[in-house]
């Protein structure tokens, strides 16, 4: 983790999504928390940017559904290189069916889309044990 | 003798009663006829002028059921017997009455055989019958028996001159009195007679008045001393007269009459001792026979002629439908009647044309007052009158008020050198409500279906929509915090508020679709690119293959002219299809997992989509019954999809079936009409297409 102008580090999130729209929303959304954000548009691209195995992120957001690699597809992918990193998965579903199949995966949270950003944020602190500061005072 | 019973039971009257009734009519009859034989006769070769018991025995026994025929014989013999026994030997009267019987047994069985039963003498067919058996080949029978009965007693040396009174009176009873006989003893055997008409009863009785009063001129004006041939013509009127309107029967019945009073003239006119000479009484059967014919033809052909009247009206009279015929000028002269209930009980003036009416001017007077009824029939009638039409149909709502029916005209040529038109009304109400019915069904049905495959989607098309929704939520959480900032981030917020607004579009746009997918509509047809048709079909289906991991593929061709159809249900037809072909790849790995739709012009006026899909392929018993309706592949399917699907297609002017792919997998095809059809393409199409590709 990078640390920010505050000092404390910047909590990084790599978000991957098919939907341009949702992918800028949610990357607006979370530069508003002050986060570190990188887009990726599929599982492939996310997993071409990776450094030498590592992510340039604390925490990922999938989406569940995507054409070419969905969001299991993924995760085992990275599970397979040896790549531990904690992930919050999105869908329309219901998040408790989607969320048994990721039983075993490093999957923190499964949130319903449209996420709201309570939930968002908390899941990600709970991803990252770390607090996500709001810039403009209590949650 | 059972194949004649066997030909015409039903003719034949049964039961005892029946023959008691026919013995009653007999007795009198055969003792009077050979009373009357033994009085008319030849002067020189002995035989009866006239010899009544033979028309008698063969109608008798033509009538009656052959057990019974027994009876009759019998009593003719004894009644022959009684009359000439003993002043002639046992043996010439025993040989006689062999002669008697062959005679009318040759005939009934003739007869009836070649008549199919009793002669009704309707056309010229059953009188050809009856002249062979009973006029020709029976009479010929009885005359070589009883010639050879004249000479071997002594009474005659030559052979053929008693064989000739023989034929010759025998012919001439059969001609003139048979039908009338017949006639008489299935009157007397009928269980159940019809009523008769009062006028046809004075009819009758005036005929029967002129015949009086024929025979008495022909009685009195005794032919001896006149022209003898003058006389009888004065028997002609009645003849034709009782020909015409009494058939056979009464016809035959006046030449009997006619018949006996010439014969009587001559005995009467004669006072010599020695009687009439044979020659006279020779040329006077000769004169009967020969008006005897043609008046039984003109009465063959006058009942044929009137059943032929009887089957028409009767025919018009049993259809339910309202007819009337119109001639060449378009003037009704005839309706049946349903068409005058019909015309009584309606206030249009179109409605109450009859019989004598000009239908035409009717049509025209109506279409002038500007009624668009009136405008399509005079039309219609005008068209079919000049021959530029073989028919038209025209449907109508009932024009007056409170009557909800709706009826079908059809007018049809009638095909008659004079021309001239049927026009058939039907009430047709029944059947346009069932129509409209069966529409209705069809739609809900199809409705249902489309309802049903949304259903399938509904997983991916929640997903669909989630993705603006998320994108929206994500973006407006964000601007409300930049907002709140000290300062407030406005251009940042604007930028992001202008995203918002085109997610919201999009799902808008897609809840549109949805909604119109939806919606249970009338049909609306309008023009359809067949490119977008399947991109609409790809993007609502897009989330379902990408969760079933099938990927889509196209091969459009750009310059496929437009469909003209109702979006909607080609949606779900296409939508139908690329589920359909999902399903098929269920079990299928991979690479393989994929889906091709096809836009292609065969030709001018169709084009063709084509749903392709590389799975199990179907089973080739199956391929063609596929569309009939519960008839399906699949454990969990109702089997209505593709019979819907079919339903749909056809009732846009194309067709759909299905073919398995050589490489595995199937294809459904779908051929529709295009919008704007090339005109000259069918007439010239070799001409046309190569002057289209030089331009």
């Amino acid at each position: 983790m990078r640390s920010d102008h505050t000092g404390r580090r910047q909590i990084r999130v790599a978000i991957v999504d098919d939907d341009a729209g949702v992918r800028v929303g949610l990357r607006r959304l979370c530069e508003v928390f002050e986060l570190g954000v990188s887009v990726y548009a599929s599982g492939h691209e996310f997993l071409a940017s990776l450094d030498h195995g590592c992510p340039h992120a604390d925490c990922l957001l999938i989406d569940a559904h995507m054409p070419t690699m969905t969001g299991v597809e993924l995760q085992h992918d990275l599970l397979s290189r040896g790549v531990q990193i904690p992930t919050i998965v999105f869908t329309g579903d219901d998040p408790d069916a989607v969320s048994a199949h990721h039983t075993g995966l490093s999957v923190v949270a499964c949130l319903r889309k449209p996420v709201e950003s309570d939930d968002l944020i908390a899941a990600i602190e709970r991803a990252v044990g770390a607090v996500v500061s709001d810039p403009d005072g209590p949650r | 003798m059972q194949f004649l019973g066997a030909r015409h039971p039903p003719k034949t009257v049964q039961g005892s009663r029946h023959l008691a009734a026919s013995l009653l009519l007999f007795v009198p009859l055969v003792f009077a006829g050979n009373q009357i034989g033994s009085i008319l006769r030849y002067p020189d070769v002995g035989s009866a002028v006239l010899f009544v018991p033979y028309a008698v025995l063969t109608a008798a026994l033509v009538v009656s059921r052959p057990r019974d025929w027994v009876w009759y014989i019998l009593i003719d013999s004894i009644a022959h017997f009684v009359t000439h026994w003993p002043q002639w030997p046992m043996s010439w009267v025993l040989l006689a009455t062999v002669a008697n019987i062959a005679r009318a047994l040759a005939a009934a069985v003739l007869v009836a055989r070649l008549c199919d039963g009793i002669p009704r003498f309707v056309g010229v067919r059953t009188l050809w019958c009856f002249v062979v058996g009973a006029v020709i080949v029976a009479p010929s029978i009885g005359a070589s028996i009883g010639a050879a009965n004249v000479v071997l007693h002594g009474a005659s040396d030559d052979y053929w001159r008693p064989w000739r009174a023989w034929f010759t009176s025998n012919a001439l009873t059969a001609f003139t009195m048979l039908p009338a006989s017949m006639a008489l003893f299935s009157y007397t055997a009928e269980p159940n007679r019809p009523r008769v008409e009062r006028r046809r009863l004075v009819e009758g009785v005036l005929v029967t008045a002129a015949l009086c009063a024929t025979a008495a001129f022909i009685l009195l004006g005794s032919i001896e001393r006149t022209n003898p041939a003058v006389t009888l013509f004065a028997a002609l009127p009645t003849l034709f007269w009782s020909a015409l309107r009494f058939g056979a029967a009464g016809a035959s019945g006046a030449l009997t009459v006619i018949t006996f009073a010439a014969i009587w003239s001559v005995y009467r006119g004669v006072t010599s001792a020695a009687g009439p000479s044979d020659g006279t009484i020779l040329g006077l059967q000769f004169f009967m026979f020969f008006t005897a014919g043609p008046v039984l033809a003109l009465a063959a052909i006058a009942a044929g002629r009137e059943a032929v009247v009887q089957l028409h009206r009767a025919l018009l009279a049993s259809l339910h439908d309202h007819v009337a015929l119109l001639d060449a000028r378009g003037v009704m002269f005839e309706a049946n009647a349903s068409w005058r209930r019909f015309a009584e009980s309606s206030a249009a003036p179109l409605h109450r044309a009859r019989t004598g009416d000009d239908y035409l001017a009717a049509c025209r007077s109506s279409a002038e007052r500007g009624d668009v009824m009136g405008t399509a029939l005079f039309d219609g009638v005008t068209k079919v009158l000049s021959g530029a039409e073989q028919h038209v149909e025209i449907e109508y709502d009932d024009p007056e008020p409170g009557r909800h029916e709706t009826y079908a005209i059809r007018i049809e040529s009638l095909e008659r050198p004079d021309g001239g038109a049927v026009v058939t009304r039907a009430n047709v109400t029944a059947r346009r409500q069932a129509q409209l019915e069966i529409e209705r069904h069809r739609r809900e049905l199809s409705h249902l279906a489309r309802v049903n495959l949304l259903g399938q989607l509904s997983g991916a098309l929640a997903h669909d929509l989630n993705q603006p929704l998320t994108a929206i939520l994500s973006n407006a959480q964000a601007a409300h915090k930049w907002l709140l900032r000290d300062p407030p981030n406005t251009e940042y917020a604007t930028e992001i508020l202008q995203d918002i607004i085109d997610d919201d579009r999009r799902a808008a746009a897609m809840i549109h679709r949805l909604r119109s997918l939806l919606k249970r509509g009338d049909l609306r047809v309008e023009r359809i690119d067949a490119a977008d048709l399947v991109s609409e079909a790809l993007d609502l289906s897009r989330s379902e293959l990408q969760a079933r991991n099938i990927e889509p593929m196209t091969s459009i061709n750009p310059a496929a002219p437009a469909l003209l159809g109702d979006k909607v249900q080609l949606q779900q037809v296409l939508l139908n299809l690329i589920l359909n072909a999902c399903d098929a790849m269920n079990d299928v790995e991979e690479p393989r997992r994929r889906l091709e739709l096809s836009v292609a012009s065969d030709d001018l006026r169709t084009v063709r989509l084509s749903v392709r899909d590389w799975g199990v392929g179907l089973p080739t018993d199956l391929i063609e019954r596929l569309f009939e309706p519960f008839v399906t592949t699949k454990s969990d399917g109702l089997g209505l999809g593709l019979s819907i699907s079919r339903t749909i297609i056809a009732a846009h002017g194309g067709r759909l079936w299905a073919e398995n792919n050589p490489g595995g997998g199937a294809t459904i095809h779908c051929v529709l009409p295009v919008a704007e059809p090339p005109e000259v393409a069918t007439a010239e199409p070799t001409s046309t297409l190569p002057d289209a590709v030089r331009h």
